[in-house]
């Protein structure tokens, strides 16, 4: 069985009598493991594409979930249906597995979880201003205008303080490589 | 849009949904379909008009029972290929059920029989019409149960396709078994099965054009 089934289900059978919050954290949730599923299957520029077909159609369709059975199958059943539409629309033909909800479950969300550590591990190096223009720019998605407007700071200071920021950080991750 | 602008957009337009909500689209599509047959069966080729004396034999009922058999297999496997992440293997495997059955019984008849005798079974007097009908009685129903699996999230869309489609042909059997004056089970189990297999090939290959949400 999937780890996060009994989780993810009592989540969705509180959404389905009506509670918004719980509805909000499964979603929340759902994304973090379909992002991952769909970024190693069709690149990181389409993938929040899929995501966000995903959750509107696990929304539209949400009274086809059955209690009696798995939630992460139900799950699973829609993202492969979007891959598969994602795959039709761009005339893509690519094996896709027909395994079970494990591939959406699994890794992804392992392998994402321990990327996200690390990289907030880094950030943490970082001076508070620039760790949070950097999270802002490169994690959250926000434009450097949006950055800038929220910051005060100009776009070119947004661009230059995040560009040092990086190359500092990836200075010291040289750094520690050179010292092992 | 930002997936947590999308997140926070549908959790707050969130509205229950109660359980029966499969079961009452799958109704409604299957209601109208079976509707739309009958009337269909009735405004062309008719009821037979000794269908009250032939509810009183055990030829109408063997009709009736087997196509009915099947529908409902049909029934239980569009409900589980209208949801995601679900398998439909043993509803599947059940059909073999009624078709074995029959096909047994038709051995029985055909084994003893003489050539011509066989012949006059396995042909009765319909057999050119008997499939092609029950497809054409199919019609409505296919445009219900696409209709309904629509509004549901088949993501096998083959698969669904053929589902539907066997429902729709032994629901159309079902009701063309009011007009039809055969009697013998060979030639229900010859031309029957045939008509049914025929709507669920077409539902097979209509599926995954017709099914796409």
């Amino acid at each position: 069985m999937i780890p996060q089934e009994a989780q993810y289900r009592a989540w969705m059978l509180a959404a389905l009598a009506g509670d918004a919050a719980a509805y909000r954290m499964l979603l929340q949730g759902l994304t973090r493991h379909l992002r991952g599923y769909y970024a190693k299957r069709l690149g990181a520029a389409a993938a929040e594409d899929a995501v966000q077909e995903s959750l509107i159609a696990i929304h539209a369709k949400r009274a086809t979930y059955d209690p009696a059975r798995p939630f992460t199958a139900w799950v699973y059943g829609i993202a492969r249906y979007k891959l598969v539409d994602e795959y039709r629309r761009n005339k893509r033909t690519a094996a896709i597995s027909l395994d079970d909800a494990g591939e959406l479950f699994g890794a992804d969300e392992a392998e994402a979880a321990s990327a996200r550590r690390d990289v907030e591990k880094l950030l943490a190096r970082l001076p508070v201003a620039k760790r949070d223009l950097v999270r802002a720019v490169k994690l959250d998605g926000h434009s450097i205008a949006e950055a800038a407007a929220r910051t005060g700071m100009s776009e070119t200071s947004v661009k230059v303080t995040v560009h040092r920021a990086l190359k500092s950080l990836g200075e010291e991750l040289g750094d520690n490589h050179a010292d092992r | 849009m930002q997936t947590d602008d999308l997140i926070a957009h549908l959790s707050g337009e969130l509205q229950p949904v109660g359980g029966a909500e499969v079961a009452r689209t799958l109704a409604a599509g299957l209601a109208l379909g079976l509707f739309g047959s009958a009337l269909l069966m009735a405004a062309t080729i008719g009821i037979r008009p000794d269908i009250l004396q032939a509810m009183g034999g055990e030829a109408f009922w063997l009709k009736f029972l087997y196509t009915l058999a099947i529908a409902i297999l049909g029934l239980k496997l569009v409900e589980r290929l209208g949801r995601p992440g679900t398998e439909a293997a043993w509803p599947a495997l059940l059909i073999a059920v009624p078709i074995l059955t029959l096909m047994s019984m038709m051995a029985v008849q055909m084994m003893p029989a003489d050539s011509a005798t066989r012949h006059a079974l396995l042909m009765g007097h319909s057999a050119d019409v008997c499939s092609v009908l029950i497809a054409a009685l199919a019609l409505p129903l296919f445009a219900g149960l696409f209709w309904s699996l629509r509004k549901l999230a088949p993501t096998r869309l083959t698969q669904a396709g053929a589902a539907a489609g066997l429902l729709a042909g032994s629901a159309a059997a079902t009701i063309y078994a009011f007009h039809c004056t055969e009697s013998t089970a060979t030639f229900i189990a010859i031309w029957y099965t045939a008509g049914i297999a025929l709507t669920t090939l077409m539902g097979a290959v209509l599926g995954r054009f017709v099914l796409r949400w």
